[in-house]
């Protein structure tokens, strides 16, 4: 399974989350990767904790090079054994393979889609898919060559199955931009359907998942007055009638994840660790990546809308 | 000089076995040709030979630059129906002259590279099989791309029962006194050394691309028999996840099947030492033991319900 991580704006969330997934779905017992096809900031190695790869790999073997025609094969990271946090040192008991593939540092946006840059990657996703049981691909922020890249991939090998995840925040602009981004103008369908795809079946591949999410009921929330809790629980609803009119609503939604204090700090992986031991994460916050690794390959979850 | 060549092998993307025919037609990645097909004691079919114009560096230990031009061999396999094989070797030879010729020169000696200048076979040898400098010629990635051609068929449904990386056995062949190493590197690298009696001929080929494919049978199941976690998951889970091993892999072991008489004792001399054989029955034999006890049980619960 192909797992295509997108979202209107940058900073939404959709590095952190993406990763907490793969990471939650190797413990699940499969083997996985995380493919930084964010090449105008690969981060993904920081959210590891590689350091070697923090910012992308410097030996001209990233997804950029391999992708230019430049390296034979891209440079894997075996993050149970490459990472200097601790706690991801060790594979688990159980625990799948879990594999970053880095983008280069200093690689930059693509500039251009060519044919040969097509054929690369869908030899990559093919070679992938036969290996993992989720690769999920960070394809960065908005609308770009690299969405478009992955979307005309995907056309060339239709028996590959392959789902969008749309990261958005829980605000107005957020909900609207992410309805805009598979709907609107040279959004998803418009683009998918220009490269072949079939608009009406890749809308249902396509989930949201909303980020930092502050619950009204939230204990981040016990000190507030009555008034503030009312208004804050009027602009949830709120919210909730906007998502539903741009099918951004339950339906159309994978999952939420709470806000959390270890996130706002910092971009990392919540280990089990950080939330039974030190107690510095909340275990929402585990449990909320926990049940999307199940969801992204759970069928029911992904029946048409 | 010496013979080189690179293996790779994966499971078919296909939920079952594919027949006979539909092998043939998979493997018919050029028209006109047709798939060698042999059925005893297994199915085995063999693509049609393409070949690859190659004018770049060759690897060498000493890191030192030699050219090579000329063209490599490349065929594809499928056994069993089940597992699928892109296999590319070459003929590296002295050329006559010190420059380079016209492709005429080079088309009309298929499967055989020309070395411009000095070079040492030794040299060749251990760069091939040691680790390979970036840009040099990469025999795996032109089997690599024969191999996708296959994955990609129209006729496979890409729902494979597991999911398993390929390996890759890179191999190198000379003429003199008989000796074979067999070496495991990283997960998923192995190299082979093979010294035989009398001139090169496909045989030895084959010889590589049988051991290959049954180096590839035991790490997988290998992989297989660690997924279950036996003892450490509840019986019926571990017997769920060895399933496919039985379902998709315990039949295919037919160690030499294809091999030519006069190279067999290369493969007896690693029945010997690793002992792939041996292994793979021990594996077979848990596997086994795994789901009679886990049929014993159930059998066990049934008459106590009773
Ligand atoms: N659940 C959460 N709670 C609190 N903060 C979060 C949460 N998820 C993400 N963040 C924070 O939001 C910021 C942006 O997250 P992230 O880098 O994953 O976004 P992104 O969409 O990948 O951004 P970019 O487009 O720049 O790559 C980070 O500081 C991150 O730690
Ligand atoms: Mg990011």
């Amino acid at each position: 399974m192909l797992v295509f991580a997108i979202s209107d704006k940058g900073g939404t969330g959709r590095s952190v989350t993406g990763t907490n997934i793969v990471y939650r779905h190797a413990l699940q017992g499969n083997d996985v990767c995380y493919l930084d096809f964010d090449f105008g900031s690969p981060t993904a190695g920081a959210i590891f904790s590689v350091s070697a790869v923090a910012r992308g790999t410097r030996d001209r073997n990233g997804l950029h090079e391999y992708l230019r025609g430049e390296c034979p094969q891209p440079r894997r990271v075996d993050v149970w054994a490459e990472s200097d946090r601790e706690g991801l040192r060790t594979r688990p008991p159980g625990a799948g393979r879990l594999v970053l593939l880095p983008g280069s540092e200093g690689g930059g946006e693509l500039s251009a889609l060519t044919d040969e840059l097509i054929g690369r990657c869908a030899q990559l996703f093919g070679r992938l898919e036969e290996e993992f049981d989720l690769c999920m691909v960070d394809v960065s922020a908005g609308r770009s060559f690299t969405a478009e890249l992955v979307l005309a991939a995907t056309v060339r090998m239709p028996a590959i199955p392959f789902r969008w995840l749309v990261f958005h925040r829980w605000t107005r602009q957020h909900i609207i931009a992410a309805d805009g981004l598979v709907t609107g103008d040279d959004g998803l369908l418009d683009v998918g359907a220009r490269f072949g795809h079939d608009p009406e079946v890749l809308r249902d591949r396509i989930r949201f998942v909303r980020t930092a999410v502050l619950e009204p009921d939230a204990a981040e929330l016990v000190g507030l007055r009555d008034e503030q809790r009312a208004w804050l629980s009027a602009c949830d609803s709120e919210l909730r009638e906007l998502a539903r009119r741009h099918g951004v609503g339950r339906t159309a939604m994978l999952g939420k994840v709470p806000l959390d204090p270890v996130l706002q700090w910092r971009e990392q992986l919540i280990t089990d660790e950080d939330v039974l031991a030190s107690k510095i994460a909340n275990a929402e916050t585990a449990a909320a990546f926990d049940e999307l690794a199940k969801k992204i390959v759970d069928d029911s979850a992904w029946e048409g809308l | 000089m010496l013979v080189m060549g690179e293996v790779q092998t994966g499971l078919l993307q296909n939920s079952g076995e594919i027949s006979e025919s539909a092998c043939r037609q998979v493997l018919g990645l050029m028209a006109g040709e047709t798939v060698r097909v042999s059925r005893r004691p297994i199915v085995h079919a063999l693509s049609p030979e393409r070949l690859t114009g190659v004018d770049c560096a060759l690897p060498t230990a000493s890191r030192s630059r030699i050219r090579g031009v000329g063209t490599v061999v490349t065929r594809c396999a499928v056994t069993g129906g089940r597992v699928a094989q892109g296999s590319t070797y070459v003929r590296v030879v002295r050329s006559e002259t010190d420059r380079r010729l016209p492709w005429s020169h080079y088309l009309a000696r298929p499967g055989v590279v020309e070395v411009l200048g000095k070079a040492k076979a030794a040299d060749l040898a251990e760069g091939f099989t040691g680790d390979p400098a970036p840009g040099c010629l990469d025999l795996g990635a032109v089997s690599g791309r024969f191999l996708d051609l296959v994955q990609a068929s129209p006729l496979l449904d890409r729902r494979a029962p597991f999911k398993m990386a390929r390996t890759s056995l890179r191999w190198v062949a000379e003429t003199g006194e008989p000796s074979i190493r067999f070496t495991l590197h990283t997960e998923r690298e192995r190299t082979l050394r093979l010294t035989h009696p009398g001139p090169f001929t496909p045989a030895v080929v084959d010889l590589c691309e049988d051991l290959a494919l049954h180096d590839w049978l035991l790490t997988s199941l290998l992989v297989i028999v660690e997924r279950a976690r036996i003892g450490a998951t509840p019986g019926a889970q571990a017997v769920a996840r060895l399933a496919p091993a039985v379902d998709h892999l315990l039949h295919l072991w037919m160690p030499a099947a294809r091999v030519e008489e006069w190279l067999t004792p290369f493969w007896e001399s690693l029945e010997r030492r690793p002992g792939f054989t041996r292994q793979w029955r021990s594996l077979v034999d848990r596997v086994r033991d795994q789901v009679a006890m886990n049929t014993l049980a159930l059998l066990t619960a049934e008459a106590g319900r009773r």
